[in-house]
């Protein structure tokens, strides 16, 4: 049983707060990686003059991308992920307040797995996130990348 | 091709040259003619008298010798003609018709015999002249004279020639003046046809033809300046208006788009910023009671739980506004729907969530609707779902949906018997957060059928109520024949 991580994109404080509670209560042994806005999560996964690529992508399940985030959004980060060979297998799932038609159809024309509303009740955003982390953590596959993963 | 020569395709200056030209030919013809008869008619009499004359004289000089029948003497007498080239033969007889003396120009001629006597005046190419002589009034012989008449006739010849010469050079002269005539009276007409087809085909009312002079023709020229002046004066101020009216609908449409997308970005605002404080309220409340119940008394937890209950009403209130807005600015899809099969779904749905069910919902079958089918499925959602809500505290609940239809408009109907409402009330219920019960009453986000009129308005409906207190009340949504093609 291997342990993919999670990559959790969230600019708001609080929602990191609660976002990370809610997981790590679904997913006690996953290795949750907090990006607070869109560029740092772009440095992440591609690296740049700084860092190189993180070797921590090898191991990635799946990215919880928040639509609104300031200066690169949660649409272009998803753009970029599906515009590389290295990454546009990785399965992105948009987290966010909204529930707007056009935003979701634009979410999937750009390549989301998955599209979902956070609730204002906590139970029920604490349910959403177990339901999350049980599909794309346990129940999904994703490629092999790197050597790290084995055969 | 052959209709070119068809009088009515004649140009008019043509027209008018032909006609100048056939009247005068006619009125020279006639002046001719009626000279050369005239001419001929004068110069006939003017010979007549001559040879009046001439034997008048003839028969005095030969009464005397007819009266003796002296022969010679009378051949004398008229041999003194023979000076005159015209006179072709001249006999003198007895008062028996006997021939006494005769003068022949051609040899061969004889006398006529005045047993049978000859035909006397213009005979032919001959004038014949018999005279009686008389002396002291008796009568004593006869005097036959016959003339040639081809000097009259070279005479009336040249005369003709002359006639026609004259003629021909009158007309000739008449032609030039006919063409320069008739532009007095085509030129303005043509410039007038060529300028109203002009603004015909150009639309050009900026042209007027010159008027000449203050007969009908100036008149007329002046009258069209005028009606052009009157069309462009008019044309000028439609095209200025149409102009007007074209920059408001782009002032008001861009404004129109610019509130859009200010709507757009309002709702897009509202969606996103103002859902994440309450998710922070609640999620923090709930973490709160989770992880530090220890250190809150029971009024603390009560406040918690108050503040979470707050919150996520406002979250309901936050989706209910978002809904209404959408339904506003959507664009819309339309094509016909099974509207029974819908609120079957909708049953269906409300049947899933809720715990306590109605005794009885009849849904008339098969009503068919034309519109946009996601914003009739929210509206009628909201209907049955009121319905469903305000008939929760009958012992025996019951909905029912029908439809009638009428001149193509289709109504349908939604009727529970639940509490009803005051009628007087009526203009409240479909304005936004206005609600007739307090939420202990009834829980609900009084924008529920607010977004029913929303949607109906958009299909050219309308949505009207009819309650009274605890007898249960009745929605009418009217779908109007214009959509319903």
């Amino acid at each position: 049983m291997e342990h993919y991580s999670i990559l959790v994109v969230e600019d708001n404080p609080d929602d990191q707060i609660l976002t990370m509670r809610a997981l790590r209560n679904a997913s006690p042994d996953s290795t949750i990686i907090l990006k607070e806005d869109g560029q740092a999560a772009l440095d992440f996964l591609f690296g740049n003059d700084a860092s190189p690529r993180s070797a921590q992508l090898d191991s990635l399940g799946v990215i919880l991308l928040d639509f609104k985030l300031p200066k690169v959004t949660g649409l272009e980060v998803l753009r970029r992920i599906r515009s590389c060979p290295d990454t546009d297998w990785l399965p992105v799932v948009m987290v966010t307040s909204s529930d707007e038609p056009q935003e979701l159809r634009e979410a999937y024309r750009l390549g989301a797995n998955s599209f979902v509303t956070k609730q204002i009740d906590y139970s029920k955003f604490s349910e959403q996130m177990t339901v999350l982390a049980q599909y794309w953590l346990t129940v999904n596959k994703v490629p092999m990348v790197g050597a790290s993963r084995s055969f | 091709m052959s209709n070119r020569w068809r009088w009515q395709y004649w140009p008019l200056k043509a027209k008018l040259v032909f006609l100048t030209l056939s009247i005068s030919t006619l009125g020279i013809l006639l002046v001719c003619t009626s000279l050369i008869v005239v001419e001929n008619r004068t110069y006939e009499e003017q010979l007549e008298s001559e040879l009046m004359v001439l034997s008048g004289i003839l028969a005095e000089q030969s009464a005397a010798a007819l009266l003796f029948e002296d022969s010679q003497q009378l051949a004398t007498i008229i041999s003194s003609l023979r000076k005159i080239e015209t006179i072709e033969q001249v006999c003198v007889y007895n008062t028996a018709g006997d021939v006494m003396a005769e003068l022949n120009s051609a040899t061969s001629a004889t006398c006529p015999n005045l047993a049978t006597p000859p035909e006397v005046g213009f005979v032919g190419d001959y004038y014949r002249l018999l005279e009686p002589v008389t002396l002291d009034g008796d009568t004593v012989g006869q005097l036959y004279l016959m003339s040639r008449l081809e000097v009259l006739r070279e005479h009336i010849r040249t005369f003709i020639l002359m006639a026609f010469t004259i003629g021909l050079t009158i007309q000739v002269a008449l032609v030039w003046v006919a063409f320069r005539l008739q532009r007095l009276v085509s030129e303005p007409i043509s410039e007038l046809s060529s300028a109203a087809e002009q603004i015909a085909v150009n639309h050009d009312y900026s042209i007027r033809v010159p008027v000449y002079g203050k007969d009908e023709l100036g008149r007329l020229g002046n009258a069209f300046n005028e009606m052009i002046g009157t069309i462009e004066h008019q044309n000028r101020k439609i095209l200025a208006s149409r102009d007007e009216l074209e920059r408001t609908v782009a002032d008001r449409t861009s404004e129109l788009s610019l509130a859009n997308r200010e709507l757009e970005a309002f709702s897009f605002s509202v969606s996103h910023d103002l859902r994440q404080p309450l998710r922070a309220i609640e999620g923090f409340g709930q973490a709160l009671e989770e992880d530090c119940r220890g250190q809150l008394n029971d009024t603390g937890l009560d406040y918690l739980s108050r503040i979470r209950a707050a919150t996520v009403r406002m979250g309901g209130l936050i989706d209910g506004l978002l809904v209404l807005s959408r339904v506003s600015r959507q664009a819309m899809e339309i094509q016909k729907h099974d509207l029974s099969a819908i609120l079957e779904e909708i049953v269906e749905e409300l049947h899933a969530t809720s715990d306590d069910r109605p005794t009885e919902v009849t849904i008339q079958p098969g009503i068919e609707v034309v519109g946009d089918g996601r914003m009739l499925r929210i509206a009628f959602q909201n209907l049955l779902a009121n319905a469903w809500k305000y008939s929760s505290k009958a012992d025996i609940r019951k909905i029912d949906v029908s439809a009638c239809e009428s001149h193509g408009s289709i109504t349908v109907a939604i009727r529970d018997n639940g509490v009803g409402f005051d009628m007087k009330y009526v203009d409240k219920l479909f304005v936004a957060f206005n609600r007739l019960h307090t939420p202990a009453e009834f829980s609900g986000t009084g924008l529920g059928l607010a977004t029913v009129d929303r949607v109906v308005r958009r299909h050219f409906g309308e949505v009207y109520a009819e309650s009274s207190v605890d007898n249960g009340a009745c929605f009418y949504v009217k779908f109007p024949a214009s959509v319903q093609k």
